[in-house]
């Protein structure tokens, strides 16, 4: 469709806004530690919406309502799992982490696995070319959603889209730095839960309601009224191995989890859990919902989606089309979704900025490297960063909710186990870390390759593996790090009491 | 209830209602200090 002065207007205000949000955080930037953690002196409201924002991604609305199109309740489950992601990084991560980086200082979440695992630059380094890898991969996904909606509602070609909304992120990022990431998606993360709590019904209601959605889906087909698939994806296995991908994968992925040394006050962490999960899970259950009544609208001929590969992604936004025609809301509606593609977008693009400048090239590279210069090169390698991955979206993959997971997957092979095994078991040792994470992130690389181009390798199809492929890759992850550390020499006593390493959250 | 089996409610009802009342917990007995 071709937009109108109104839409324009609208999706311009926004993007000057979040500049604006870019322009005024940069005032405030006066060293390294306010650009990459805010000069952790997040408040309460501003960390629990930072933490939705990050989480909540452009697979959120376009992939969770395209997921639901396409294969109904049985995928519920990520519904359930990303909310209690934010839950699981406080508890078992942030408590932790956040008690001891007051002391320690960290900048990132490579400063503590350094630190813990007595590896300033072998364990460093791996983690930041690691971290930066699966950022990379999880960020196409985000630019790929972004570009989905500017060309809906512009009619753009694809380039000018992604252009248009790399720029605008890009910006308000590198001049902000955290400061800015986090009010923005303050902003972003109302607009969303306020814009999805009242759309999404209206959605729903136009396709009849809530019960004949249900009734109406089930005649397709009934396993799509059905918690779970009898066999292959969806199926019981399969669940619960995509419990430990979203739950477990996103709440140790290196950009949430950075947000937790960010906060002024541990106390935070008391009811941020159960907020998060409530507020985040009714959110992201009506866009699950709204994917439902999409199905339905297409079913009874209201609309066609679009002749393209990914074509489910776009139910949510021909769904809003044909339930409130009325083009400013459409305007408002790309707000809402380009809000929770661009707080994912841009604590991304933060995060790998952070991972360069200060784990690579100030911690290993240039250790005397004075401050100014760092947080010069924080800022290039965000830009760097946006315009690499607006390349690499150029060319969008067939749903994006499969790239992102692969990107989410990346992460839980590769950071969960030695962050966990750091945090809680003294018997860790820096090799079994080396081993675990260099051997997850490959294993999840070539099962992820094998999974998604259907490979039929020595006898398995790749293509119906009963478990999500990061599933074997966290598996081998684990196995390396308890035989690897088992046969090396411990930790010093000296630094497992400095990094509060044991069976426990927090001592009381 | 809400054209759905009852396994489907139950199942996702009961994963979201232990949840809840485990984040619950957590928020009631949490400290909030090292």
């Amino acid at each position: 469709m071709e937009a109108d002065w109104v839409t324009v207007g609208v999706v311009g205000l926004y993007f000057i806004a979040m500049l604006g949000i870019g322009a005024w955080a940069s005032k405030k930037i006066k060293n390294t530690e306010d650009y990459l953690v805010a000069g952790r002196q997040l408040g309460f409201w501003v960390f629990i919406l930072l933490m939705i924002g990050t989480v909540c991604s452009g697979m959120s609305l376009l992939g969770v309502s395209g997921l639901g199109y396409k294969a109904g309740w049985p995928t519920i489950w990520e519904q359930i799992f990303v909310p209690l992601s934010i839950g699981i990084c406080i508890i078992f991560f942030g408590v932790k982490l956040h008690n001891v980086s007051r002391s320690a200082g960290y900048m990132t979440v490579q400063d503590y696995l350094a630190h813990r695992y007595e590896s300033p630059v072998a364990l460093r380094t791996l983690s930041a070319v690691a971290g930066i890898i699966v950022s990379l991969i999880y960020l196409v996904g985000q630019y790929t959603a972004i570009s989905i909606v500017l060309m809906w509602l512009f009619g753009i070609p694809l380039w000018l889209a992604l252009v248009i909304a790399t720029f605008v992120t890009m910006a308000y990022t590198a001049i902000g730095g955290l400061y800015a990431v986090a009010w923005a998606s303050l902003v972003q993360s109302v607009t969303l839960i306020i814009g999805v709590l009242v759309m999404a019904p209206i959605i729903i209601w136009y396709a009849g309601g809530f019960t004949h959605v249900n009734e109406f889906i089930a005649t397709i087909n009934p396993n799509l009224v059905m918690p779970w698939n009898p066999v292959g994806a969806f199926a019981p296995p399969y669940v619960l191995s995509f419990a430990l991908l979203l739950g477990l994968g996103l709440a140790c992925a290196p950009h949430v989890i950075n947000n937790v040394l960010a906060i002024k006050d541990v106390k935070y962490f008391k009811w941020s859990p159960l907020i998060a999960f409530v507020v985040y899970g009714v959110v992201i259950f009506l866009l699950k919902f709204a994917g439902f009544a999409g199905l339905v609208m297409v079913k009874e001929g209201v609309f066609t989606l679009p002749a393209v590969s990914n074509a489910q992604d776009f139910v949510i936004l021909y769904g809003i089309q044909y339930a409130m025609p009325i083009m400013a809301l459409w305007a408002v509606f790309a707000v809402i979704v380009l809000a929770a593609v661009m707080s994912t977008t841009d604590r991304l693009m933060l995060t790998i900025g952070a991972m360069f400048s200060w784990d690579i090239y100030k911690k290993v590279l240039k250790p005397d490297a004075d401050d100014k210069n760092v947080l010069l090169l924080s800022k290039i390698v965000v830009v760097l960063s946006a315009v690499g991955t607006m390349v690499i979206a150029m060319y969008p993959p067939d749903m994006l909710a499969v790239l992102i997971w692969m990107g989410i997957g990346t992460m839980l092979a590769t950071f969960a186990v030695p962050l966990l095994a750091g945090l809680y078991w003294r018997g860790a040792t820096r090799e079994g870390a080396l081993a675990s994470m260099t051997l997850g992130l490959l294993a999840a690389l070539l099962f992820g390759f094998l999974n998604y181009f259907k490979v039929n390798a020595m006898g398995v199809d790749f293509a119906a593996i009963p478990l999500h492929f990061s599933a074997y890759a966290f598996v081998i992850s684990l196995l390396a790090m308890v035989v690897v550390s088992l046969l090396t020499v411990k930790t010093a006593e000296k630094v497992l009491d400095e990094t509060q390493t044991g069976w426990y959250i927090s001592k009381q | 209830m809400f054209g759905l089996p009852d396994i489907t409610i139950m199942a996702v009802g009961g994963v979201v209602l232990v949840i809840t009342i485990a984040l619950l917990y957590w928020g009631l007995t949490f400290k909030g200090h090292d």
